[in-house]
């Protein structure tokens, strides 16, 4: 305890050094950003904090220094030229946040893009951990993408469809079924502060929790859904006759019990944010729908539609984003040995061929297009979206 | 122009289908309960009932003793308030740059941020596992706290620089003309009234790491190193003999998550919709 | 204590000029108010000063000494700012104190200043309760506090009694005039509205669209205004114009408009000139036609009667030209009645058409 403890301060006094470190670097530049003595002096630093840097840690030693002299004639050009000393305050109070970006975003992407033009896979971590050595194999990994299956059995186009199918099954769901419990919600005048709680309690469990707690459910002999199911004919009979009974979920239908799961985890939410919307909608608009004689319908489809837009396709659109990039649910459910593949959308299958099969740079590679996917699906969005913000007016 | 009688059965309706709602909602919640109360030699069984017959708290003295149930726990906690912190403190000056400057860069700046959230969780977990491997941090806090930090930086920033946005310039510069400066200003006016913006902020960051568990699974292999949701999948995993196990410490993380998200909810929610809106 | 001198400041947000070649000179000691419409520069040039904002040209002057370079801090100003902009998260004593505590006076001498301050406006009993819990009126006079403690050599306030209702705003006035005379010290007030501008002020300062129109004393920029622009801010109700022409008339001059001609002082050495004639409503004299005498001077209808008390506004029309009189209300007058007219001479103020000067 004590031990993690002073571990932890260990990690937050390391911090703030660095930061205050990186500060007071960047602002002696602003302080003398006219003198001549800067970009010499700056390169000096520059050597002499890359020597100590690759004395400190073991790898890439050269590209080290040569990055931290790069680092320093970069900045005292910007200085110099473009910013002259100017902006000195904003720029020093995102420093912090935009190195940790940089370092952890933006220097992972581009890793990763390297590692997508070379062969990394089990074979060759150990020997790529201890020399950082790695076989250039061009586009071969892309090429891959599209001939060999991502786990052992499913393709890379049945993926993609599926993944199409799961996101847009799931916004819709999810959409509807908030909007109907907005709806509901909005009608009531008791109890709705308690409703409310209830109704989000899916969003507010941990999904860790929620979907394994589920997936249990889902089990075949003492599962919750499959005892209710066999004890229909007790209590249904006429259902049971339809011949509705026990399912065998996770063996035979694990994309229905996922998408099952991902709905009930997501409804809320949208709920949420509908609701939100229609209690900012004045009572006036309606009350003059009224008089000028339109129905509920009318009124819905006049006065509600177009007036929560503006709420509703922001959503929408992050609600498509994470379900597209919903891994949790698919892997709680189906990522522990004997797991199946028939639940796999794209992003799942990609966390499983890095961590189940250690095709690490075959993964990067598949991480890239299902990247350039995300992006085109969105940018055709985001013009539709434009598009009928147009027909609204 | 209504009948009398028609609003009273519409009514009855509306709270019908709410309670059937909210009853599939905490339906999970329930069946944990009820699962973690049974006795022992009951764990598997086909009854429903809430309160199962012969039910004991056994389960939660199991999942205490038998299990490192409290260690992960423990863990959990570690790299989160670390995260957390760490996240916070870089939101809450960078925000107040997007806030109260333009500068090069700002608006791109912004628009870059909210460009990360497209960018697939399982893109940056692998060359994170693999720049973490080769600095030899796997099973540290260290590695976790690396991995964790800026995960929420952009949601964090976005919805600080909404509260800045909303207390008035005047009071910095009052602050100027009492002979301070643009920092001190920050410091001893905004950072103190922000105080609800930066716990929202610090409590998202915080639920987004005491929940995760993709990265930790590849960056955690040591099972004393495990943060909670490790655990429970092992627990969950070995499904029929532990599942009361299971249950109980489930029941035991989810009451104070469900209790702190519920608290924030409403910050988080004009958050989301602000952060999305504007973009 | 000090005087305040500004040479030829100029600014623009981009490629809008919000103000141009601003020169003026306030005394030490002086009572200075900035009055115009709104967005005609004059909390930008109350910002200036302050350091709040740097101007594109020109000097800011403090004391005989250049503070261009110098931040708000150093400038040894205090402000008054229309939202009072208190703390919300300090009491008032904390936020009178403030200044005081950067600055970092020892704590006996902070607790005087507080007190004194204080007593002066009244709000001993308020010291410990925080913004929220105060009135309009009583933040006002908090942020008023918050400027006096630090003891500055210049005071500026920007639209300080905006957000007070009429009749705190009132008593606020009143205040602000009794304040300056018990601690003589040099103030810049910036204000839109023009009483406010003539009770307070030693000098008034009339800006419009970023240019200074007119600087002089309450007195003078109403009776003497520069141009059109001051002559129909200043006043209420507002100055009436009439277009025509200066001709020659012997000796004297007469001013002719469409439907209204009229002898007017002065030479004929404007004949011929296109001008615009003011004549402030008060001096605009206005008697009931009697039955069955022939009509003296101009003859007008009446339009419309608003009755204010003691006063009425009458709106006249003369042929097609409209005047606008305010008389005691005690003159039998309704609206539809024809009425004798009469402009009293020497307020008639003339001014060129083209430039808007007054001749």
């Amino acid at each position: 305890m004590l031990g993690s403890l002073l571990q932890v301060l260990y990690f937050v006094a390391l911090g703030t050094l660095s930061v205050a470190v990186l500060e007071g670097y960047l602002y002696l530049h602003f302080r003398f950003w006219d003198k001549r003595w800067l970009l010499p002096i700056g390169l000096l630093a520059a050597v002499a904090a890359g020597c100590s840097a690759a004395a400190l840690v073991p790898l890439g030693r050269a590209s080290l220094i040569v990055s931290a002299i790069a680092t320093e004639a970069c900045l005292c050009f910007v200085i110099q030229y473009l910013l002259r000393g100017r902006f000195t305050l904003p720029y020093l109070l995102l420093a912090p946040a935009v190195i940790g970006l940089l370092l952890l975003i933006v220097y992972p992407l581009a890793f990763e893009v390297s590692l997508a033009f070379h062969d990394l896979k089990l074979n060759t971590v150990m020997h790529w951990s201890r020399t950082g050595e790695l076989p250039f194999v061009g586009v071969k990994q892309f090429a891959r993408v599209f001939t060999t299956s991502p786990l052992s059995e499913v393709t890379f186009w049945q993926l993609l469809l599926r993944t199409l199918w799961w996101t847009v099954i799931n916004v819709v769901l999810h959409v509807t079924g908030g909007f109907a419990l907005a709806l509901l919600l909005n009608e009531v005048k008791i109890l709705r502060g308690v409703y409310r709680t209830l109704l989000v309690i899916p969003w507010a469990m941990p999904q860790v929790v929620a979907v394994l707690a589920l997936r249990g459910e889902f089990q075949a002999e003492f599962g919750a859904f499959n005892i209710m199911l066999s004890r229909l004919d007790r209590w249904l009979p006429w259902v049971a006759k339809l011949g509705i009974g026990p399912v065998q979920w996770l063996g035979r239908h694990p994309f229905l019990t996922c998408t099952l799961i991902n709905v009930w985890l997501g409804i809320p939410f949208m709920m949420v944010v509908i609701l939100g919307g229609l209690q900012s909608i004045s009572r006036n608009y309606y009350d003059a729908a009224a008089i000028d004689g339109a129905s509920a319908f009318q009124q819905f489809r006049m006065i509600t539609l177009p007036l929560i837009k503006p709420v509703l396709v922001p959503a929408v659109t992050l609600g498509a984003v994470w379900t597209f990039n919903n891994i949790n649910v698919i892997y709680l459910v189906t990522g522990q040995a004997g797991g199946s593949e028939g639940a796999d959308i794209l992003v799942s299958a990609l966390y499983k061929s890095a961590f189940t099969y250690y095709r690490y740079s075959y993964s990067a590679a598949f991480a890239i297009v299902i990247f350039a996917i995300l992006f085109i699906v969105s940018m055709a969005w985001l013009k539709f979206s434009k598009s009928t913000e147009s027909v609204y007016g | 122009m209504v009948e009398r009688r028609a609003p009273n059965l519409r009514g009855l309706v509306i709270h019908g289908l709410i309670l059937f709602a909210c009853l599939v909602c905490v339906f999970p919640l329930l069946r944990i309960f009820s699962v973690s109360l049974r006795p022992g030699d009951r764990i598997i069984s086909t009854d429903l009932a809430l309160i199962p017959a012969g039910a004991s708290f056994a389960a939660y003295g199991k999942v205490l003793k038998q299990t490192n149930f409290l260690l992960w726990l423990w863990n959990s906690l570690v790299i989160t308030v670390t995260t957390s912190i760490i996240g916070v403190s870089l939101a809450s000056t960078a925000a107040y740059a997007f806030s109260r400057f333009r500068f090069p860069g700002s608006k791109l700046g912004l628009a870059l941020l909210l460009g990360t959230q497209m960018i697939p969780a399982g893109m940056l977990i692998l060359p994170l596992f693999l720049m973490i491997m080769r600095l030899h941090l796997t099973n540290t806090y260290l590695g976790m706290v690396i991995a964790y930090s800026v995960s929420s930086l952009p949601f964090s920033i976005w919805i600080l620089k909404g509260y800045y946005d909303t207390i008035p310039r005047s009071l910095e510069e009052a602050a100027l003309v009492d002979g301070t400066d643009h920092f001190g200003a920050f410091l001893r006016i905004v950072l103190p009234l922000s105080m609800p913006a930066l716990s929202i902020a610090f409590l998202f960051n915080f639920t987004q790491a005491w929940n995760e568990y993709l990265v930790a699974r590849v960056i955690l292999t040591n099972s004393l190193m495990y943060t909670w949701p490790l655990g429970l999948f092992g627990l969950q995993g070995q499904y029929l003999t532990q599942w009361g196990m299971f249950s109980a410490s489930a029941l035991l993380v989810t009451i104070p998550v469900l209790g702190v998200f519920l608290y924030s909810s409403k910050w988080l929610i004009s958050g989301l919709t602000l952060g999305g809106v504007k973009g | 204590m000090a005087s305040v001198t500004l040479h030829g400041i100029g600014k623009s947000f981009g490629d809008t000029e919000v103000l141009s070649q601003v020169d003026l000179e306030v005394a030490d000691r002086e009572f200075l108010v900035f009055v115009g419409p709104s967005g005609c520069g004059k909390s930008t040039l109350l910002r200036i000063i302050a350091g709040l904002e740097e101007a594109s040209g020109g000097d800011v002057l403090i004391g005989g000494q250049r503070v261009n370079d110098r931040s708000p801090r150093d400038r040894e100003i205090a402000m008054v700012f229309q939202d009072y902009a208190l703390y919300p998260h300090m009491t008032v004593e904390e936020n009178m104190s403030f200044g005081l505590r950067l600055r970092g006076l020892p704590q006996g001498e902070i607790r005087a200043r507080v007190s004194q301050a204080a007593g002066i406006l009244q709000i001993m009993p308020l010291l410990k309760r925080t913004p929220r819990q105060l009135s309009g009126g009583q933040r006002q006079r908090v942020a008023i506090g918050r400027a006096i403690v630090r003891k500055p050599k210049v005071f500026l306030f920007d639209e300080p009694l905006s957000n007070l209702d009429a009749k705190l705003r009132e008593e606020m006035r009143v205040e602000i005039a009794k304040l300056h005379q018990k601690l003589r010290t040099t103030v810049i007030y910036v204000t839109h509205d023009q009483i406010e501008a003539m009770t307070l002020a030693n000098r008034i300062a009339i800006l419009n669209k970023g240019r200074l129109q007119q600087v002089g004393a309450p007195e003078e920029v109403f009776g003497q205004p520069a141009n059109t622009f001051v002559a129909g801010f200043i006043g209420s109700p507002t100055m009436n114009f009439v277009d025509g022409a200066i001709e020659a008339n012997g000796t004297g001059a007469i001013f002719r408009a469409k439907t209204l001609c009229l002898n007017i002082p002065g030479d004929a050495a404007a004949h011929g000139a296109s001008v615009i004639l003011g004549i402030r409503p008060d001096h605009v004299w206005v008697s009931a036609l009697e039955e069955g005498q022939a009509a003296q001077g101009i003859v007008a209808d009446v339009e419309v009667v608003e009755l204010l008390g003691s006063k009425k506004n009458l709106h006249l029309l003369i042929g097609d030209t409209r005047l606008l009189a305010s008389v005691d209300a005690s003159i039998p007058v309704r609206a539809g009645d024809s009425v004798s007219v009469r402009l009293k001479t020497g307020a008639i103020r003339l001014f060129d058409k083209a430039s808007g000067n007054r001749l």
